[in-house]
């Protein structure tokens, strides 16, 4: 991940001197060394997403399970010796 | 081989794995906003470009200011007339230095830190010389570099 | 890491149970239309985000009409990930806006805002207002020649109304005309007063809702659906929900960064075709459907008034609206706010294609 940040750092300052500037406003890195790092990331960030997902089903498929044992009913009131 | 019992409960690795993999998740996050939090312009520069006429006619024992990046330069011409370019920041603390010709040393008034024509630490707190510079002079330009850095023009 | 003697060390000096207690009390009813549920958090989820990316380009933008437009520059072409926050607080804000419609049309047709949630509706539409007002300032920050004819014609609007309509304008203004002083004033409400009172807003809308619950819709009530705890399956309902707008939010960012535009001129003549974000393109195309003068009057005027007096009977609507509030099936409201978001949803339409 390190690496991948740093090239993009490194190719968005190197394209900083460049004399008369562009007629268009660059809002997207327009080097396709970068472009092809970015999307890359928008993979990998995709990936963790859905395997945050999956964890978190499989998390609400286990409280299902107890659930249904009956974890969250209340014990009955034990009577006390006073 | 297959074991009697788990080694790990399942509310243990579920939670391991779930708060594991937010914590990388954020972290990745919070370094992609933290690069872009910490500033990177303002750096130092390797050299600076200036216009030699402004610089090489200077009287004996005087300065002129340029700029080195965001701290000041100083351009000295030494009352025997040789020429030295030094970062005009105090060794000390980083405040400014200024020159007093009358005394023929530069001075900060920070903590009273004093150094010679050349730069070098004579009294106070001051615990190193002065930066020296490595001046050149091609064609109209002066340049001015830092000791050591291969200095290259960009095509004009 | 001892979880167990972290959370003693806090037992020991604090005493949660009576707030642990209330959290885990905290149900959410099941049934047909709870997908609604979710826009809430979804908003606050994004207003986060916003706040966030917000903050840190807050320090590179200079709010100086000379300075405004290339700090931006500067932040999308020399920064690390600078293209990218700027166009996430983008997307962050249009999404926003989506999802605040979202969940007015959504509580509007199931009438969530009837007896007791009446000041949970009515802290929501200011909440409306005052994030739409976010968008307007924020987008005047770029400072480029669409950016400002676009809050030149919505404050020029606000002029139309009768009384208060040019001192209104003149408060948004700074002034006459949308100039510098605009933009400062426009940044202090985006950054310190919008902030500052959203927060209180958000606050207390939420509150209300712990209070009274989650609403049910009317003809939900009847079944007496069941409900799930919310902490800890809608809790990671929603977490799951979160991650994935989170991730539309990122794609869009990546895929479709907004334009720059050129620096704007206060003196330069107007740029053709010009059109005002989509949120404001339902005002915008019904002010064009009134003729300049109606029996004497200004046209203008009289569409303002108009569209003021629709939004003020719909801020209104749960007062009006009594059969809901005695639990009574109520068609003809249903049939009245089918018809708002009928009219916003064309008018929306019809302004993108015209």
């Amino acid at each position: 991940m390190k690496k991948l940040f740093y090239t993009m750092i490194f190719l968005l300052l190197s394209v900083a001197p460049l004399w008369g500037a562009a007629a268009k406003i660059e809002v997207f890195p327009s080097a396709p060394y970068a472009r092809y790092i970015i999307y890359e990331s928008l993979a990998i960030f995709w990936l963790f997403i859905i395997s945050l997902i999956v964890i978190i089903k499989l998390k609400l498929r286990e409280i299902a399970r107890t659930q249904k044992l009956g974890i969250n009913r209340e014990a009955a009131p034990i009577p006390q010796l006073e | 081989m297959k074991i009697d019992y788990s080694l790990i409960t399942r509310r243990r690795f579920l939670n391991t794995l779930f708060g594991g993999w937010l914590t990388a998740f954020s972290a990745g996050a919070l370094y992609a906003v933290g690069k872009f939090a910490f500033p990177t312009l303002g750096k130092e520069p390797d050299f600076v470009v200036l216009k030699a006429a402004d610089y090489m006619n200077l009287a004996p024992n005087t300065t002129k200011l340029f700029a080195w990046g965001g701290k000041p330069g100083i351009f000295f011409r030494k009352a025997d007339g040789a020429i030295l370019a030094i970062k005009g920041v105090c060794t000390h603390m980083e405040c400014n230095v200024t020159y007093k010709p009358a005394e023929r040393k530069f001075y900060c008034a920070c903590h009273q830190g004093w150094f010679d024509e050349n730069g070098q630490n004579i009294k106070g707190p001051p615990p190193k010389p002065l930066e020296i510079f490595v001046h050149t002079i091609e064609g109209d330009k002066l340049i001015v570099a830092r000791k050591g850095v291969k200095v290259e023009l960009p095509k004009a | 890491m001892n979880f167990r003697r972290l959370k003693n060390w806090f037992t020991d000096r604090y005493d949660f149970s009576d707030l642990v207690k209330l959290a885990q009390s905290k149900t959410v009813p099941v049934h047909s239309g709870d997908f609604l549920y979710y826009t809430g958090g979804m908003i606050l989820f994004l207003i986060g985000l916003q706040f966030i990316t917000g903050m840190i380009l807050a320090f590179y933008y200079v709010p100086h009409p000379d300075f405004a437009h290339k700090s931006i520059v500067e932040i999308v072409t020399k920064l690390h990930l600078g293209w990218f926050f700027r166009s996430f607080h983008h997307w962050g804000a249009q999404l926003t806006l989506l999802f605040l419609f979202i969940h007015l049309f959504g509580t509007l047709l199931v009438k969530s805002y009837r007896k007791p949630r009446e000041f949970i509706w009515f802290t929501g539409f200011i909440l409306l207002g005052i994030l739409i007002f976010f968008g307007l300032s924020g987008y005047l920050l770029l400072w480029d020649e669409r950016a400002l004819a676009g809050v030149k014609v919505a404050t020029g609007g606000v002029k139309a109304l009768p009384l208060v309509g040019t001192f209104l304008m003149a408060f948004l203004r700074g002034g006459v005309d949308v100039t510098g002083e605009t933009l400062t004033r426009f940044y202090a409400f985006h950054v310190a007063v919008l902030p500052l009172v959203t927060l209180f807003l958000i606050g207390l809308h939420v509150l209300l809702v712990q209070y009274h619950g989650m609403s049910i819709p009317l003809r939900e009530e009847k079944n007496n659906p069941a409900s799930i705890p919310f902490f800890p399956n809608v809790f990671y309902h929603d977490l799951i929900v979160w991650l994935l707008l989170l991730g539309v939010t990122v794609t869009l960012a990546v895929f479709f960064p907004p334009e720059i535009g050129i620096k704007a001129d206060p003196l330069a003549p107007t740029p053709e075709n010009i059109k005002p974000e989509w949120y404001f393109l339902f005002v915008f195309q019904t002010l064009k459907l009134f003729p300049g003068e109606i029996l004497g009057l200004n046209g203008e005027v009289i569409a303002i008034l108009l569209i003021v007096t629709a939004m003020g009977l719909l801020f209104l609507l749960p007062l009006f609206d009594k059969k809901s509030s005695r639990g009574e099936a109520s068609p003809l409201f249903t049939w009245i706010s089918v018809g708002y978001i009928a009219y916003i949803v064309t008018m929306t339409i019809v302004g993108y294609l015209s």
